[in-house]
């Protein structure tokens, strides 16, 4: 059996057309300033907790106010980013969380591999953030 | 045997509705700035837009699969139905019906879900969303629902036609834009009812699956109806938390590797591959139904079946408190 290449001089065309018209489309979207960065707050953060059954017992916020770290009521951990006009908000185990902070930056893995890194500058790193160090909470 | 020929050549839909697509999003994009009613961010665009155009590439490299086990199963078709008009009007209903099956299926069974997630990805719900697709749909099997169709004898060309008509259909129902659509409401899939299949709300989980018709979620108990009163919150119960395409289009994957790679029984195995979305064997993780039942208890309503949402859920803005139909996110 024998596969040839499903790409011929139309596909690649027409691959190469619809590139161009997502960079276009895009273009017109930041032309237009959609470019909107929602903020986090404690509130923003309360809300996200409480939407989860959860209250947040302590927290970090980046400098910027596009991404924080909390501990939770129930022992969990919660993970906020902004995401264009929406904040996104992820739940963990403490075990599953592995945190770094080194001069103002936190960085945290997590054992979800389809959960990104988290990145973020804070101005202080208040202690209770050593019990996620090097891989899991004290709950 | 020669299966019979299409009467016309079949058009490529989904070609000929690109530049209207285009136009559209456009125009969105304008009323959005110009209203201020519905949200648009350029980065979450450029991701749904890069995972249309990956769906394209792969669609090139693999579509040509589901043709081939299309045409092979339609060797052993029950009946001869060829292309009349009566045909084709049983199979839009038929096609349609099959979508509704993969769409449901494809959120309760995590096997199915892990290319669907994709899709639903986005906590911005525009018409961006709507070309924010996978890249791994045949490569997921996803094409074995429309199987059942052309084993009963729709030509596969017939199958592929309302496919595309089904998929162009659902484009402009892709936006906050379109309150409700009066009596249609009571047939079509509207804006209106995908919010709600879009929305993380606890109360809207797993509901509306309809490609164009609605009638099939009102027939199977899984129709919710937009509460003016709880705006839908887009995109997964576990947020991605990213917009590289690369991580939106395999994550999923990924995670049932894991799961299924560190399953101690095979019985584990078989629960992270094709269980419901968020099952674990010590049930530590969420499930929609957990969450679903979560939501009840702390609402003080009953958890919802599928039949208790064909019994209370209305057109009239839904107002009962938990209308929602097992399954998972």
């Amino acid at each position: 059996m024998q596969f040839e290449n499903p790409f011929g001089v139309a596909e690649i065309i027409e691959l190469g057309g619809s590139a161009a018209v997502v960079l276009l489309m895009v273009g017109v979207a930041a032309v237009l300033g959609f470019r909107m960065s929602a903020r986090i707050d404690d509130s923003e953060l309360a809300r996200l907790a409480e939407a989860d059954g959860a209250r947040v017992d302590c927290a970090v916020i980046s400098q910027n106010g596009r991404a924080a770290f909390a501990r939770l009521s129930d022992g969990r951990v919660m993970v906020a980013r902004v995401m264009g006009a929406d904040v996104s908000a992820r739940f963990a185990a403490a075990k599953a969380v592995s945190l770094n902070v080194k001069a103002q930056r936190l960085n945290a893995t997590f054992a979800d591999v389809g959960f990104p890194p988290l990145k973020m500058r804070i101005d202080d790193s208040p202690a209770w953030l050593n019990d996620f160090s090097g891989g899991g909470g004290s709950t | 045997m020669t299966p019979p020929q299409a009467p016309f050549e079949i058009p490529p839909i989904i070609t000929y509705a690109v530049p209207a697509f285009v136009l559209l999003i456009i125009i969105e994009m304008i009323v959005v700035k110009l209203s201020k009613k519905g949200r648009y961010e350029y980065r979450d665009s450029a991701t749904s837009l890069t995972m249309g155009l990956g769906n394209r590439v792969f669609g090139i490299m693999f579509g040509g699969f589901a043709l081939l086990a299309y045409f092979a199963v339609y060797e052993f078709r029950l009946f001869n139905l060829g292309w009349t008009w009566p045909v084709m009007v049983a199979c839009f209903f038929a096609e349609d019906l099959a979508y509704y099956w993969f769409h449901r299926i494809a959120h309760e069974r995590r096997f199915f879900w892990a290319s669907h997630i994709v899709h639903h990805s986005s906590q911005h719900y525009n018409l961006t969303t709507a070309l924010r697709q996978t890249w791994t749909g045949t490569l997921g099997l996803t094409f074995i629902f429309w199987l059942p169709l052309v084993y009963i004898g729709f030509p596969p060309l017939m199958v592929v036609l309302f496919s595309g008509i089904s998929l162009v259909y659902q484009f402009w129902i892709h936006t906050e834009l379109i309150n409700r659509m009066g009596p249609l409401e009571w047939v079509l899939n509207t804006p209106s009812h995908h919010r709600v299949h879009h929305a993380t709300n606890a109360r809207y989980l797993d509901a509306n699956y309809a490609g164009v018709l609605i009638i099939w979620d009102r027939l199977f108990g899984t129709f919710v109806a937009e509460n003016d009163e709880e705006k839908p919150h887009y995109g997964i119960v576990s947020q991605l938390g990213t917009f590289n395409p690369f991580r939106v289009a395999f994550h999923e994957w990924l995670g049932i590797w894991r799961d299924v790679t560190s399953a101690k029984k095979f019985g584990h195995v078989f629960g992270y591959a094709f269980g419901s979305p968020g099952w674990s064997p010590d049930g530590s993780r969420k499930t929609s139904a957990s969450i679903k039942a979560e939501w009840a208890a702390r609402h003080g309503a009953p958890a919802p079946s599928p039949a208790y949402a064909l019994a209370t859920n209305t057109d009239d803005g839904g107002k009962t408190a938990a209308g929602v139909g097992a399954g998972a996110p």
